[in-house]
């Protein structure tokens, strides 16, 4: 019985058309993850797009979002019964209650896994595509789908089957069931969330993360590429014991659903039978209103009831319908988890700002809404011929439109309800959060608003493709084509928004700047694609399909006696609207501006690099004084830029050629004159290169001067591109963007490996060796010289602009606002022009006039950020030298990126950064300080000490920019405080490793490489200054800036600042261990087993502690080969564990360096009080990939 | 008033539904009555603007139907032979739906149409009830309850009766007896006496053509004197065909009474009795099957 009733349930799910839609949905949720460049889950890098993890985390993600589905099923088998009056017969049977129960179960859920099926499915089917760049691909191996299909993903998938078939047996309602899984969610995604911020409770939670995920996450966090490439996780420890635990879960909740499941049919209560009588007894009171003629029917005017009447039935089958539910709550759940942790950085939550909200709310609620058009479009179209009332309808003299604009008003309604219900989530995220200034207009103008509209776009399209297509199935198969088209159609070359449907393209949010970026461009496509929109409704209105025996063919040849009148007239209008507006946006993209494909821009910058490069070598005389007027309209997106160089021939040779550069295209130069100078090639135009003959040369030690007039004028808008640096409000702008550069350099080249394949580019540039001493003759920072400068900044009186440099006048004329900015050290050719509605706030500390330019409301860490200016500055001064200026300024610019950026004592700081973090957590990563510190820091480490472009380079500026940081904070908050810092840099270091796309270098041959100059930098200079001392590592640093401050070639590199630390060195130890950290990819495995205590005689307590230790060199691919350990290491013992929040140094009753060395040793430690934990390296100084095995409880010892 | 010439169907996959029907029908009930299969529906469905034909011409008034559905759709009124309902809607709330859709625009009138159409047929003290949980009689009841909204010219009602308890039909035949008087009304059947009992006109469709067409009373006045029948035992059945050209039998108290038609006395125990309108049907198909053969 049990296998025969498992049997019908598995064939009934099979027939019901929600297995197919999720198959469907799913498939090609994987399928696209696979196969569209820029979604990818758990690849990128050298990691590839089917590597064994990147697969399995996709089915494990999937597995989660599919918990709606294996509800659907489960609860489906337990409510349909008692829903369709089926189940007093079959309970009346012979069927026991357990083969009913376990047989339904078991049916439904072998249909959930069968439709789960298609996620590896989809998976290896997108591996297969020919569009796939080959490199990107491993060898497929079947046991790896397997794998995850049936260890990882099935056991989830039984997991939310089994609690949610329980919930249904005690509920015997869908609803409720659906409600269970939103508190499952809420709570998942809370304790996640949580979990997540906390690299303390990652053990915890890989066991107890019910799908897995973290499981996984752990066991491959510090995996180097060709790990993941080719490992799959092995089924042990916490994975193996997280996945056996969801069986027993599962098993569990099966058992308490066959306890609460009750076989008897539950009868109609008192109270609902007496309700029943009420109610009859209320209709036989009503007297009928009787006419003896009845009224004759008067289509004409009918119009607006039959438009309200079908309006509210086709809303009302969408709004009652569970699936609705379903998918709503998906995109909440979606949406919840974006809205709480959105802009989190560092593990410290930002503050719920409006703008800040939206985007990352449209970003996840992107592909709902897309699947609630497709499925309803379909369901409405076709309901009255499923229901077979279909005849009875058609034959009424209803007109087609009357069909049509129900259906797609329902549509839209339920979709902007959808996107409304999301506002509704946001809002409780703000209000929850404790953010009161709810912003309702720009909900409304920023995204419902323009939402509804694409929303309305989207409805139209279903409904007219099911409203042409022969059945319900090629309506929907039409949509999902059009979505894979619209994605891939994209990734091939075809990004022009006239051809693609409802594109408007971004649409960023700022508050300074508002929704203006791209808002016109947005509008305009809107406009133009209602007009389409209005021609594909006429169409369909046109071709409504009536009856039963109405072809296709025959509707076609109506078509155009039907066109008189009415509709001829509503397609006219609508074809002028997307006529104008797209002739419009058509001269605006192709006329006005030029319109590039993504690849002919790529293959642009190939050729650029083919042609060029040859002059990488050719010597360029140095700047050594700009001026530089900049005159901006930010309302009209104008600027005009008119500057003077002045040069000298610095190379030792004579130069024959001045190189002129002007990469970015939204600037043209207008003028440029240089003495004696002549051009020789001129390809501004595609290359933006000009070079520049001089007669005579300029002799070695010679001067010169070069004169320049650009503009950046922005001419309508461009189809696929858009100029966020000058705004309305916010401009921003650096010296690149508006001013020509001097020769050749690497600074806007490809990047990207497979690119630069694709056009045959040697699949990198690597940067020159740390031995080559030619490297010297050039800095990092694209090679800008030391000058003097002078810079005008002309713009509305309205607004402030800043630029680098002393403010030595400010005139207001007119409406124009002109500030002159002056340096009297030398500075970098290489400075920010910015401009917007600023609020100021200023502070003189210490001779120094600190300043913060905010947009009026971003005040939350004004003071904060000043602070952190005050301690940095002051701290370097005192240890590295004097600060080269008087002032030290932050300034906002629009959050279209993130990102701080150190120009001279001028640090333009991202709305989206530093303003809106939430620090009133005491115990969250204040990285406003520390990105402050940064920032300020880099008055030292850039603008006074400038490094060679080589290896290493980046080290004498990003590393000793993040440990000088460190070291700020370390004052701040105590040593014992910096675990915290330590801790994300290090985690941030080890998972960096695993996206590497090149090598792994060691730090003094890093190569611009983020995760090892700022994380790993970071890191390792903060072990050395507590192992060699802060102040004298602080002092060789401050030699360091003596001997090179504001020099020109023979540009310092890594070599000098690692032999300064060697000179520090006292012992071999220190030696060593510079060479390993700095020199070497180097891994501590250091973990404590044991830690007894005993009570000495004295009364003090002796804590002997045992420690394994091991040390491994890891070469730039990640195979390590152990080595000798033999190192001064931290042993302590503490009244809490360090690094957890309440830790006070208090809590701290020895730290001591004790020689640990590989293999087991114990050390002994005498204390007054008596310990709780013990550790060795307990503050996480060593690079060690298991730092949470350091630490320890005390035992009292037998 | 409604006019059909030479009106053939033929399905996608080479079934010829209709077969060139010409048909002439003027205001009143009209029976049109044909076995399963003979082309009634797809004929109906043709007239009511669901189907386009194959070829032909179909003048309603002055409305070319063909060319112009919008304007018979607006005075007609449909019964298919059988529909769905929407899940948990009522029978009030339905109603009313259709008579929005039918284009009833003013609230009171709709309000006038509807309760007064549901006291008609009957389902006035089930209102409120969900046309889902209807019996069989009540939904066809409820079907032509909107089928009269509006007061349209052109009535047709596809199989109405299949399936309706005797007292269910009765009803249900009185109530388009009652509106079949001033405007066309089209009864598509399979059985005979309700063509019998209300049509003034009516057709035989079989094969997709029409086999027989005129007044019931003179139909059957045409066969006095060849109908012949005989009161056997059920085992002489056998037998009895393969002597005689059986066109109906039918039980009678556990014996068999056959007819056969004849222009003289077939003899064997055979008397004349006089014809029914089942007769007149049974003969014309018997004569299109022996001439199909």
């Amino acid at each position: 019985m049990f296998f025969k009733i498992a049997s019908f349930e598995f064939q009934y799910q099979l027939r019901n058309p929600v297995f197919w839609v999720v198959a469907g949905v799913f498939f090609l949720l994987t399928f696209g993850a696979m196969t569209i460049d820029g979604v990818t889950i758990g690849s990128g890098g050298n990691v590839n797009a089917n590597a064994p993890v990147a697969l399995i985390q996709t089915m494990l993600i999937m597995s989660l979002f599919f918990m709606f589905v294996t509800t659907a099923f489960v609860a489906n088998t337990v409510v349909r019964d008692d829903q369709t009056g089926f189940g007093s017969m079959i309970r009346s049977s012979q069927v026991v209650k357990f083969d009913y129960l376990f047989g339904r179960f078991a049916g439904a859920f072998a249909a959930a896994a069968l439709a789960f099926l298609v996620v590896p499915v989809g998976s290896l089917i997108g591996t297969l595509m020919p569009w796939l760049d080959q490199e990107t691909l491993g060898p497929m191996d079947l046991n790896h789908y397997v794998f995850g299909y049936l260890f990882l993903a099935l056991p989830s998938v039984l997991l939310t089957a089994s609690l949610f078939f329980a919930v249904a047996c005690a509920s015997r309602s869908m609803g409720l069931s659906y409600i269970g899984v939103v508190v499952f969610l809420v709570l998942y995604f809370t304790l996640t969330g949580i979990a997540g911020g906390e690299p303390e409770l990652r053990k915890t939670a890989a066991l107890l993360e019910p799908f897995g995920l973290a499981a996984v996450e752990d066991a491959t966090r510090y995996w180097s590429p060709s790990e993941r490439n080719t490992q799959l996780p092995a089924l042990a420890g916490p994975l193996l014991h997280n996945r056996l635990l969801a069986v027993g879960v599962s098993l569990l909740a099966l058992g308490l659903a066959f306890l609460r499941f009750s076989f008897s049919e539950r009868a109609p209560s008192r109270r609902s039978i007496a309700r029943t009588e009420r109610q009859r007894q209320r209709l036989a009171q009503v007297t009928p209103k009787l006419v003896s003629q009845l009224p004759n029917a008067r289509p004409d005017r009918a119009g607006i009831a039959r438009f309200a009447a079908r309006t509210s039935l086709e809303m009302a089958q969408i709004f009652r319908s569970p699936a609705f539910f379903v998918l709503v709550v998906i995109g909440l759940a979606n949406s919840a988890g974006a809205l709480l942790y959105a802009n989190e950085l560092y593990g410290t939550a930002a503050r719920p700002l409006t703008f800040a909200l939206l985007e990352p709310l449209a970003g996840s609620f992107t592909i709902i809404p897309v699947i609630i058009a497709i499925f309803y479009a379909g369901e409405l179209v076709w309901r009255d011929h499923d229901r077979g009332l279909n005849e009875i309808i058609d034959a009424t003299s209803l007109p087609n439109w009357a069909y049509l604009l129900p259906k797609v008003t329902a549509v839209c309604a339920v979709l902007v309800v959808t996107i409304g219900i999301s506002v509704v989530a946001a809002i409780l995220v703000q209000l929850g959060k404790g953010h009161t200034n709810v912003e309702l207009a720009k909900y409304l103008n920023w995204y419902l608003i323009p939402s509804a509209i694409e929303m309305l776009l989207l409805a139209v399209l279903a409904v007219v493709f099911q409203a042409l297509s022969p059945n319900k199935y090629v309506g929907w198969g039409l949509m999902a084509l059009y979505l894979v088209a619209s994605i891939t159609l994209y990734e091939m070359g075809f990004e022009h928004p006239l051809y693609s449907y409802g594109e408007t393209f971004a649409n960023p949010l700022s508050d300074l700047n508002g929704s203006d970026l791209g808002s016109d461009r947005a509008w305009l496509l809107r406009a133009y694609w209602m007009g389409v929109a209005i021609v594909l409704g006429t169409i369909a209105h046109l071709l409504w399909r009536r009856g039963t025996g109405y072809a296709l063919t025959s509707r076609l040849k109506q078509l155009p006696r039907r066109l008189l009148g009415g509709p001829g007239l509503v397609a006219l209008a609508g074809l002028t609207l997307a006529g104008t507006s797209g002739f419009y946006l058509f001269y605006q993209m192709n006329i006005l501006n030029r319109y590039e494909v993504s690849d002919a821009f790529e293959e642009r910058l190939a050729d650029y690099e083919k042609k060029f490069r040859k002059y990488e070598p050719v010597l360029q005389p140095s700047i050594t004084s700009v001026v530089l007027d900049a005159d901006l309209y930010p309302h009209k997106g104008e600027a005009f830029f008119k500057g003077r160089y002045e040069l000298i021939n610095d190379t030792g040779t004579p130069v024959e050629e001045l190189h002129v550069r002007l990469a970015d295209s939204w600037t043209e130069m207008t003028s440029l004159r240089i003495p004696r100078g002549r051009i020789s090639l001129d390809e501004m135009e595609r290359y933006r290169y000009q070079i520049y003959r001089l007669n005579p040369p300029l002799a070695p030690g010679a001067s010169t001067s070069m004169e320049f007039e650009t503009k950046r004028v922005l001419r309508g808008f461009r189809a696929n591109d858009q100029d966020n640096r000058l705004v309305r409000n916010g401009t921003f702008l650096n010296n690149a963007e508006v001013a020509p550069r001097l020769g050749f350099d690497r600074s806007d080249l490809l990047a990207d490996r497979q690119t630069r394949r694709k056009y045959d580019l040697p699949a990198e540039l690597r940067m020159p060796q740390l031995e080559d001493s030619d490297a010297r003759s050039k800095n990092y920072v694209a090679n800008a010289d030391w000058v003097d400068a002078e810079i005008t900044v002309t713009t509305r009186a309205d607004q402030i602009p800043i630029a680098p440099g002393n403010k030595v006048s400010e005139v207001v004329e007119g409406d124009r606002r002109t500030v002159r900015f002056a340096s009297d050290v030398p500075v970098l050719n290489f400075f920010s022009i910015q401009s917007a509605a600023y609020e100021r706030v200023q502070r003189q500390a210490d001779g120094l006039t600190l300043e913060v330019y905010h947009h009026p409301g971003h005040d939350y860490n004004v003071e904060r950020m000043l602070d952190a200016l005050e301690q940095s500055l002051a701290y370097y001064q005192e240890q590295f030298g004097p600060y080269q200026f008087d002032y030290a300024r932050i300034i906002e610019f629009p959050g279209y990126e993130s990102f701080a950026q150190a120009f001279a004592g001028t640090i333009p700081y991202s709305e989206k950064l530093g303003f809106i973090a939430n620090l009133a957590d005491g115990n969250s990563v204040d990285y406003v300080t520390i990105v402050t510190a940064h920032e300020a820091a880099h008055q030292y480490w850039a603008h006074q000490l400038i490094s060679a472009y080589a290896q290493g380079g980046t080290m004498l500026v990003e590393s000793l920019a993040q440990y000088s940081a460190f070291m700020v904070m370390k004052r701040l908050y105590g040593p014992d405080s910096m675990r915290r810092f330590l801790k994300y840099d290090l985690d941030r270091y080890l998972s960096g490793r695993g996206s590497e796309a090149i090598e792994e270098v060691p730090l003094n041959r890093v190569e611009n490489q983020g995760y090892i100059h700022y994380r790993k930098g970071g890191h390792v200079l903060y072990l050395l200054q507590d192992r060699l001392g802060e102040e004298r590592v602080n002092g060789m640093l401050a030699e360091l800036l003596d001997q090179y401050r504001f020099k020109s070639q023979p540009y310092p590199n890594s070599s000098e600042l690692v032999n300064g630390y060697k000179q520090l060195a006292r012992d071999a130890g220190e030696l060593r261990l510079i060479e390993d950290v700095l020199e070497k990819i180097t891994f501590y495995d250091l973990s404590a087993s044991r830690a007894d205590v005993r009570t000495l005689p004295d009364g003090r307590f002796e804590t002997t502690v045992a420690i394994a230790a091991a040390k491994h060199y890891a070469d730039g691919y990640g195979d390590e080969t152990e080595a000798k350990l033999d190192q001064l290491i931290e042993v302590g013992v503490f009244r809490d564990r360090p690094g957890f929040d309440e830790f006070a140094p208090e809590d701290v009753l020895a730290s001591e360096w004790h020689p640990i060395r590989s293999g087991e040793q114990v050390v002994k430690i005498i204390t007054d009080e008596r310990p709780i934990y013990a550790g060795v390296d307990p503050f996480s100084k060593f690079i060690d990939k298991n730092g949470e095995d350091n630490l320890i409880e005390v035992a009292d010892s037998q | 008033m409604l006019s059909l010439q030479n009106v053939t169907h033929i399905y996608a996959n080479g079934t010829r539904a209709l077969d060139g029907v010409d048909l002439e029908i003027d205001r009143g009930m009209f029976g049109l009555l044909g076995p399963n299969g003979a082309g009634k529906s797809t004929l109906m469905r043709t007239i009511a603007t669901l189907q386009t034909p194959s070829s032909g011409e179909i003048v309603f008034d002055d409305v070319d139907v063909l060319a112009e559905p919008e304007r018979l759709r607006e005075r007609l009124g449909y019964l298919p032979q059988d529909f769905g309902v929407y899940p948990r809607v009522s029978a009030y709330d339905l109603l009313e739906h259709m008579a929005v859709l039918k284009g009833v625009a003013d609230r009171q009138d709709r309000k006038s149409t509807v309760e007064t159409l549901l006291v008609q047929v009957n389902l006035w003290d089930v209102r409120k009830q969900a046309i889902a949980g209807f019996s069989g009689g009540m939904r066809q009841r409820f079907g032509i309850a909107q089928a009269l909204i509006g007061n349209p010219d052109l009535i047709i009602v596809d199989e109405p009766t299949a399936g309706l308890d005797p007292e269910e039909r009765n009803r249900f035949l009185n109530l388009l007896a009652e509106v079949g008087e001033n405007v066309v009304v089209i009864l598509s059947t399979h059985i005979v006496e309700d063509v019998a009992d209300l049509c003034p006109r009516m057709a035989v469709l079989a094969a997709g053509r029409i086999q027989l067409l005129g007044a019931p009373q003179e139909l059957i006045a045409a066969t006095n004197g060849t109908i012949w029948a005989k009161t056997i035992s059920r085992q002489e059945l056998d037998d009895h065909r393969e002597r005689h050209q059986i066109i109906a039998n039918r039980l009678f108290a556990g014996r068999v009474i056959i007819h056969v038609v004849a222009e003289s006395n077939p003899g064997d125990g055979f008397t004349a009795v006089q014809g029914g309108l089942e007769d007149v049907y049974f003969s014309t198909l018997n004569r299109m099957r022996e001439q199909a053969a």
